[in-house]
C-alpha cells in the first residue's frame, strides 16, 4: 500500500502549472522579446533556490467522470528563493494567464507573498507585468457586479503593498507592460527598475485615447517618462541586467529592519589618496566640475550604485561601501542648476534618507549646494514646502552622518547639510565657500544706497564685491571655529573610512520610529 | 532633422550664455557644444559623442526650457 495514486496526481497538476497560460501565450511572450515568469524567477534568484508555494492552485477543468482534464494556473508564481544566499521572496506576474489580470488570480497569493516576507522577515521582489491583480472591466461580466476597490474593512494585499515598505526592502521589477495595481504595486518599492522596452502607467493608451491623448504605450509610460518623473528608480536594456539591479541593491541592505547592513570585506586601500581631487574643482567659481568621478574616487572602488539617476537631477543619490561598511551617498550635481535644491530633488532627498534610516544606512552627503531654487517656476512648484519636508527628514534621520562640503553651502539650503539637532562629522574642502545668500544678487540688495550714491554703480558694485570676497576665505571662518575642519581632499577617503568605521558600533539593528512612505 | 542626426538638448531651463561651437566645428565627445547659465554658473552642454555641429537651434541670450533642442550632430 502506498499513496502513488495522489503523488501521481500531484505531480500532473504541478506539470500543468509549469506549462503557464499554454504554449502559444509562452510563444507569444518571447516573441516579444520577453521571459515568462518562471524564467525571470529562475535567473533573478540563486540557481536552484526557488521553493514555489502554491503552483496547483488555479482554474481546473473535469471531465464528466470528474477527472482533471487540465489545469490553469494562477497569474501570481511566488515562494521562498536566496539571493546571494540570503533568503528572500519572490511574488511575480504570469502575463500568459489572462495579461496578469485580477480574472485569473487568486487574491490569497499575493497576500500570502507581502506577509511571508513581513513576518519572516525577508526582502520581497516584486516581478511585474501587467495590472498585477487589478483587473479588467471584463471582471464585471464574468462576476456580474462591479467591485468597490479594497472590498470591505480591510484590504490585506493593498494595506501589505505599502506597509512592507516599513518592515523589509521591497524591489519592484517592471518588465513589460504595468499598469493599475501593477503601477502601484512598482512604485510602492524601496528601489525600482524597468526595461526600457517595457511602459508603466496608471491606465494605458486606450484609457487615455478618450481624453483625446493618442499616445502608444512608451510615449505615455515608457522609461524615459517614468524614470524622469521619479516614479521608477532605475531603467535597463534587458531583463538580465534588470536582475542583476535588484540583486546588487539587496546586498547593501540588511533583509529587515531588525537586522545590520552586512558589512562585507573589501581589499580596496581606505588610505589610498586620489591625486585628481586636488584639480577636481575649478578655481574659476562660474566653472562646473563632475561631481560623480569624485563619488567614485571617494567609495570603495566600484561600489558606488546609483539610484534615480534621473530625477531630481541636482541631486545624485546611491549606495556604495566605505571599508566594506554600506553606506548611504547623496551628492550634489553642479550640472543641474548649480546643484540647487529643486521640488524634485527635494522629493529625491526625502524619500532616499528615509531608506537610509530605516535600514540603518549611516549617511555620507557631498555639498556643493548654492541653495534653493530660484524664479517663478521654482515658487510655483513649492520649492519651499518639498525644501523643509527634506530639512524635516534630514533632522529625523537617527543613523550617523558625515558631510563634506566640496564647494558651495548657501542659504537655509545651504544650511541643510547635516542634521541640525545633533553633532555629526563635518569637513570642508579647501574650494568650501559659504554664507546667507551668494554675494551676486546678495550686494544689490545689501548695498542698495552705496551703489545708488555712486557715480559708476558698475564699478563700486565690483569694488564691493572683491572687499567681501577677501572677508569670506573659509580660513576666516575656521578661524573663530565657525568650521571645524577644512581639509586637503586626498585626505576624503581615509577620513570616510574612518567614519565608517566610527559609525558600525552606533548602528543598531531596531526598527526606526519613523515609517516609511513610498 | 538631418536624416542619422542627433538631437541635443537643454537639460534644465537657462539662458544660452555662449555658442562654444558654432555649425561646422568638429567635436569630440563630452566636448561643450552650448554653454547655458543658471544660478550664476556655466553649465556646459556636452557632445553625447564625437561629430560635427550641424545647426545651432538657439542663440546666445536666448531663454531655453527644460528638455528644449539646442543643436544638431552628426557623427
Amino acid at each position: 500500500m502506498n499513496w502513488q495514486p495522489e503523488l501521481d496526481e500531484l505531480r500532473l497538476r504541478e506539470s500543468h502549472a509549469r506549462e503557464m497560460g499554454g504554449p502559444d501565450k509562452v510563444a507569444r511572450q518571447h516573441a516579444g522579446g520577453r521571459l515568462t515568469v518562471r524564467e525571470r524567477i529562475e535567473k533573478l534568484a540563486d540557481p536552484e533556490s526557488f521553493h514555489e508555494t502554491g503552483a496547483i492552485a488555479g482554474r481546473a477543468e473535469y471531465d464528466e467522470a470528474g477527472n482533471l482534464q487540465r489545469l490553469t494556473p494562477s497569474n501570481c508564481v511566488m515562494g521562498r528563493a536566496r539571493v546571494d544566499g540570503r533568503p528572500v521572496v519572490i511574488v511575480g506576474d504570469d502575463f500568459t494567464v489572462r495579461g496578469g489580470s485580477a480574472d485569473a488570480t487568486i487574491r490569497e497569493k499575493p497576500v500570502m507573498a507581502e506577509k511571508l516576507a513581513m513576518e519572516f522577515r525577508l526582502p520581497i521582489l516584486r516581478v511585474i507585468e501587467g495590472s498585477g491583480g487589478g483587473g479588467s472591466v471584463k471582471t464585471i461580466e464574468t462576476t456580474g457586479r462591479a467591485n468597490l476597490p479594497g472590498g470591505v474593512g480591510m484590504s490585506q494585499l493593498f494595506h501589505l503593498t505599502t506597509e512592507n515598505l516599513a518592515h523589509v526592502p521591497v524591489v519592484g521589477l517592471g518588465l513589460g507592460s504595468v499598469a493599475g495595481l501593477g503601477a502601484a504595486r512598482l512604485a510602492a518599492a524601496h528601489f525600482s527598475v524597468m526595461t526600457k522596452e517595457s511602459a508603466m502607467f496608471v491606465a494605458g493608451p486606450p484609457v487615455v485615447a478618450r481624453l483625446g491623448q493618442d499616445l502608444s504605450k512608451k510615449e505615455l509610460g515608457g522609461w524615459e517618462i517614468q524614470t524622469k518623473s521619479g516614479a521608477v528608480d532605475n531603467a535597463v536594456d534587458t531583463e538580465e541586467e534588470a536582475f542583476a539591479a535588484a540583486r546588487r541593491f539587496l546586498s547593501y541592505l540588511p533583509s529587515s529592519v531588525h537586522a545590520l547592513p552586512p558589512v562585507t570585506p573589501g581589499d580596496d586601500d581606505p588610505a589610498r589618496r586620489d591625486e585628481k581631487l586636488f584639480t577636481a574643482i575649478p578655481r574659476d567659481r562660474r566653472r562646473v566640475y563632475q561631481m560623480r568621478p569624485i563619488v567614485e574616487s571617494v567609495v570603495d572602488r566600484g561600489s558606488f550604485f546609483e539610484m534615480g539617476r534621473m530625477f531630481g537631477r541636482p541631486i545624485i543619490t546611491g549606495l556604495a561601501r566605505l571599508k566594506g561598511v554600506p553606506v548611504a551617498l547623496m551628492a550634489s550635481d553642479p550640472f543641474f542648476y548649480g546643484g540647487s535644491w529643486t521640488a524634485d530633488a527635494c522629493a529625491k532627498i526625502i524619500r532616499f534618507l528615509d531608506l537610509a534610516e530605516t535600514f540603518h544606512l549611516p549617511v555620507v552627503y557631498l555639498c556643493d549646494c548654492p541653495g534653493f531654487m530660484v524664479g517663478l517656476e521654482a515658487e510655483k512648484a513649492a520649492t519651499i514646502r518639498l525644501g523643509v519636508r527634506a530639512m524635516a527628514a534630514m533632522g529625523q534621520t537617527t543613523v550617523p552622518w558625515c558631510t563634506v562640503i566640496i564647494r558651495n553651502a548657501f542659504g537655509v539650503a545651504g544650511a541643510a547639510h547635516a542634521p541640525a539637532g545633533r553633532l555629526s562629522l563635518r569637513y570642508a574642502w579647501l574650494s568650501a565657500r559659504w554664507g546667507s545668500l551668494p554675494l551676486e544678487g546678495g550686494i544689490e540688495a545689501a548695498y542698495a544706497a552705496d551703489i545708488a550714491a555712486a557715480e559708476d554703480k558698475d564699478a563700486k558694485l565690483a569694488e564691493i564685491e572683491d572687499r567681501l570676497n577677501k572677508l569670506r576665505s573659509p580660513f576666516r571662518t575656521a578661524e573663530t571655529f565657525w568650521v571645524e575642519e577644512i581639509i586637503d581632499p586626498r585626505d576624503t577617503r581615509r577620513l570616510l573610512c574612518e567614519f565608517a568605521d566610527l559609525a558600525l558600533p552606533l548602528l543598531s539593528p531596531t526598527p526606526s520610529r519613523l515609517r516609511m512612505r513610498p | 532633422m538631418a536624416e542619422g542626426a542627433t538631437t541635443i538638448h537643454a537639460e534644465i531651463g537657462a539662458a544660452v550664455w555662449k555658442i562654444a561651437a558654432p555649425a561646422g566645428t568638429v567635436v569630440a565627445e563630452e566636448e561643450p557644444v552650448v554653454i547655458l547659465e543658471s544660478m550664476k554658473m556655466e553649465i556646459p552642454v556636452l557632445a553625447p559623442h564625437s561629430g560635427t555641429v550641424l545647426e545651432l537651434l538657439v542663440e546666445e541670450g536666448q531663454q531655453v526650457e527644460e528638455g528644449q533642442p539646442l543643436a544638431t550632430l552628426r557623427r
